[in-house]
């Protein structure tokens, strides 16, 4: 089911929202198992197929971290369990996921003509990642004894279960304990709705907007220098408003519950470097990957070089976690390349001259988003081949054609530019404060209401009226 | 709380409120002139949902139909030529049923005679023209769920906003030539535009031999030369031309056909011949197949232009392996005019033998 259709806006999430709040005057667990339910509901309207395999995986893990959390093993028995259960969860992922790109690769290298063709389930990443990080915690006894109904709903929560954010056991489950959010708060209601229209409306009318400029330089054998530009800059953007448009939207849900979820996404292209890209772009994802992958690695206490190595390793990771092609590894491996030169420039240049420090935020916020763009066409492209041409393009400025329709994508594209760069995100807007539980402080003070309220009636309005009936998101495919 | 929860309530209403407006607008702008004529429309080269509103507020006694073969073809220029009031529905990359479903509903408002360029590949799989995702039958037969899809739409109206604007009499001059520049898609002033190449088009540097070759090199090469008979099933194609054609065609004994198979460079078919010659096979079996019925049918006049050498070796006539230069869409016109290429019901495969010939011998320039 899509956030972005009528029927989740009129159907499922009112009757969600008033099956959650009226049980809550009934009880605390009630409410839990009935978001869980509808969550698994959620999910199978579309993925019927895979429920099975999500709550197997539930079972699975939650029996791992039972044995890690209650039963009185000895050390070398925990990292068994640990090793199990992290074993388990790569193995169904590597399944899933790797095995027809393993075998399309031993294809090619052996000449052979094995066929494997194994759906994706949906969501399947996502919900790995959440749980094999509850097990490494519960490993290193970061974790308190958790009932299986919350367990559930912290894994298959309805707002993040499909396309994330990867959320954190330590950040949710308490929160599913409160009572308080059992009941009805008008102000998070408000926000939520609003953060959600904002959120539906970078997806239905920005994101699907600017769509089909992208095939511009994806879809056309040979694009001309502009074309490839104007191609790769609209995938830029739609990516953005997609994925950011889906992370408002899921923390909009999930406020009305009275669940904060995590900031995924701080307007990463306002980022002037590749180190402060990835603390603004996927946000859960860099910080799984920085405390699961990273840091287990030696991060950088092995030494500069050692430190590299970890870097693109743990970058070709996460650009495979992204999908099983070697165009994902590509983007892994050139994001790896540019971190190492981020380290390795601030290691040489510690400390920039004041009168140099603007220009150099300039020129590095530019080199940043020219490099971002880069490594986008990899992470469109079909295939490699198809990746170096669309950069063979960008890279010939004698071909040029400049017709009408390449004007008129400039125009579409300068005006996503300028509200990349000039227009604050929702957090600022709503004053979303994951971490002291505070949003929208602004609103209910009173000074911004008639014009927020209006302004937001007027963006929920286009964002419905944008929706198409085949518009998923980007991220569901990872 | 209370007074929160009327804040929501009024967001939502307000909501509700700017939704109806929209509606409104777009009613009354009516960009597709799905619901009336207007003198002041323009016009969109998004054809499969344009031509939903071209049907309705346009007069015209002949459909003229087909892929991206036919796409630049101007209005004007097939009517002086034959002599008729035509309407051109043709559609980048559309399919039989496509086809089919778009000209049944020309014939229903009107039309009594068909041009319809006709490829071979129109009749691979796809799907049903009720499920088909890229062409709204909903709206074509304006039933509620039609309606209220282009109504309640934030692109229409982003469309009926614009041109509003433009209605306005100091805007309307520069809005109205801006509009060709700017991301909107009604932005053609004269029905003649929709899809064609500007009439100052550098004909030269879009289609010649060098362009032609490489894309020949292109679909050629190992690793693509299995996408050349991707779909390509005879059964199903048979199947399919039965049901859209034939099946049209037989409904409507009344409407005159003209038919026509496009003249691709000789290109398309060495292509096959070297690289998949499987698929040459069910595309000359099949164009037989097609021959052989229409020339039965007492409504159809069958035209085959794919053996016409001085064209179809003329490398420079083309901008890929099929797609011909504005030169040749007017040759075009003039052989439907004169019949001149006109199959023959006693020898329906005697252009297709010629064909044959050609491809089997024509020896790619190095």
């Amino acid at each position: 089911m899509l956030f972005n259709s009528y029927p989740f806006i009129l159907l499922f999430l009112p009757i969600v929202l008033a099956g959650y709040f009226g049980l809550g005057r009934r009880g605390n667990l009630a409410p839990v198992i009935w978001l869980a339910l509808a969550s698994v509901a959620f999910y199978a309207i579309g993925n019927w197929q895979f429920v099975a395999l999500l709550l197997i995986s539930i079972a699975f893990n939650y029996g791992i971290g039972h044995l890690l959390i209650v039963a009185k093993l000895g050390p070398s028995q925990r990292k068994a369990a640990l090793a199990l259960g992290v074993a388990g969860d790569l193995l169904v992922l590597g399944i899933f996921k790797y095995a027809g790109f393993a075998m399309e690769n031993f294809n090619a290298l052996f000449g052979t003509h094995v066929a494997v063709h194994i759906l994706l389930p949906v969501g399947i990443s996502f919900y790995t990642f959440t749980q094999i990080a509850f097990l490494v915690d519960a490993y290193r006894g970061q974790v308190a004894a958790y009932a299986l109904p919350h367990y559930a709903l912290f894994v298959t929560y309805f707002p993040h279960l499909i396309a994330g954010p990867i959320l954190h056991h330590k950040d949710m489950i308490p929160q599913f304990e409160r009572e308080e959010t059992k009941h009805p708060d008008a102000h998070l209601i408000l926000c939520g709705v609003i953060i959600f229209a904002i959120g539906l409306f970078k997806k239905t009318c920005l994101a699907d907007g600017i769509q089909p400029l992208v095939a511009l330089a994806f879809e056309t054998r040979s694009p001309s220098f502009d074309q490839a530009w104007l191609g790769a800059l609209a995938y830029t953007f739609q990516l953005y408003f997609d994925f950011s448009g889906y992370s408002d939207m899921a923390i909009g849900i999930s406020l009305m519950f009275g669940i904060f979820l995590p900031v995924n996404f701080n307007s990463p292209y306002k980022a002037t470097s590749i180190v402060e890209f990835w603390r603004r772009w996927h946000m859960t994802l860099s910080q799984f990957l920085r405390d699961y992958l990273y840091i287990p690695l030696g991060g950088n206490r092995r030494g500069r070089v050692l430190r590299y190595v970890n870097l693109m390793i743990t970058m070709l990771l996460g650009g495979l976690w992204h999908g099983a092609a070697w165009t994902f590894v590509a983007w892994g491996a050139l994001h790896g390349a540019y971190l190492c030169v981020n380290h390795a420039f601030n290691a040489l240049m510690p400390n920039m001259p004041l009168a140099l420090a603007r220009p150099t935020r300039v020129a590095g916020a530019v080199l940043t988003f020219l490099a971002i763009v880069v490594a986008w066409v990899f992470f469109r492209a079909v295939s490699l081949e198809w990746a170096l041409r669309v950069l063979r393009a960008m890279a010939d400025p004698a071909n040029i054609v400049f017709g009408r329709e390449e004007i008129a994508a400039l125009v579409l594209v300068a005006i996503y530019a300028s509200l990349v760069w000039l227009a604050p995100n929702t957090q600022d807007i709503m004053g979303y404060d994951h971490g002291n539980r505070r949003v929208g402080e602004a609103l209910r003070a009173g000074g911004m209401r008639p014009l927020m309220l209006y302004g937001a009636s007027l963006v929920l309005a286009f964002g419905i009226l944008g929706i198409q009936s085949h518009s998923e998101f980007i991220y569901f495919r990872f | 709380m209370r007074g929160t929860f009327i804040h929501l309530k009024r967001l939502l209403l307000a909501s509700v409120a700017c939704v109806l407006g929209a509606a409104t607008l777009t009613y009354l702008v009516d960009p597709l002139q799905l619901f009336r004529p207007s003198r002041l429309a323009f016009y969109s080269n998004d054809t499969r949902v344009q031509n939903a509103g071209l049907i309705r507020s346009q007069s015209f006694d002949t459909a003229f139909i087909g892929t991206s073969l036919a796409i630049h073809f101007r209005q004007s220029d097939v009517d002086r030529v034959l002599g008729v009031h035509s309407l051109k529905l043709a559609m980048t990359g559309s399919n039989s049923r496509q086809q089919a479903f778009v000209l049944e509903q020309a014939i229903d408002r009107g039309a009594r005679r068909v041009i319809w360029e006709m490829d071979d590949f129109i009749f691979v799989d796809a799907a049903d023209i009720e499920t088909d995702p890229y062409l709204s039958v909903d709206l074509y037969r304006r039933t509620a769920k039609g309606i209220a899809s282009y109504l309640f739409s934030a692109a229409m109206a982003k469309e009926s906003l614009f041109a509003l604007l433009r209605s306005i009499p100091p805007l309307r001059h520069p809005l109205t030539k801006a509009a060709p520049y700017l991301p909107v898609k009604f932005a053609l002033s004269d029905i003649d535009d929709i899809y064609a190449l500007p009439r100052d088009f550098d004909v030269a540097r879009d289609y010649n031999s060098g362009k032609a070759l490489a894309s020949f090199a292109y679909i050629t090469a190992p690793s693509r030369s299995r996408f050349l008979g991707e779909g390509y099933d005879y059964d199903a194609m048979v199947r399919h031309f039965e049901q859209d054609a034939v099946g049209l065609i037989t409904r409507h004994p009344d409407v005159s056909f003209d038919i026509y198979f496009p003249p691709y460079s000789i290109l398309q078919f060495v292509a096959m011949r070297d690289a998949s010659p499987e698929t040459l096979k069910i595309v000359m079996d099949l164009t037989a197949h097609i021959a052989q019925r229409l020339t039965q049918l007492p409504n159809v006049r069958l035209h085959d232009f794919r053996a016409i050498k001085a064209v179809t070796h003329d490398l420079g006539n083309y901008g890929d392996v099929i797609h011909h230069s504005p030169v040749v869409d007017a040759k075009v016109l003039s052989w439907l005019a004169s019949g001149q290429y006109r199959v023959d019901p006693n020898k329906p495969l005697a252009s297709l033998d010629e064909l044959k010939a050609q491809v089997e011998v024509y020896r790619v320039p190095q």
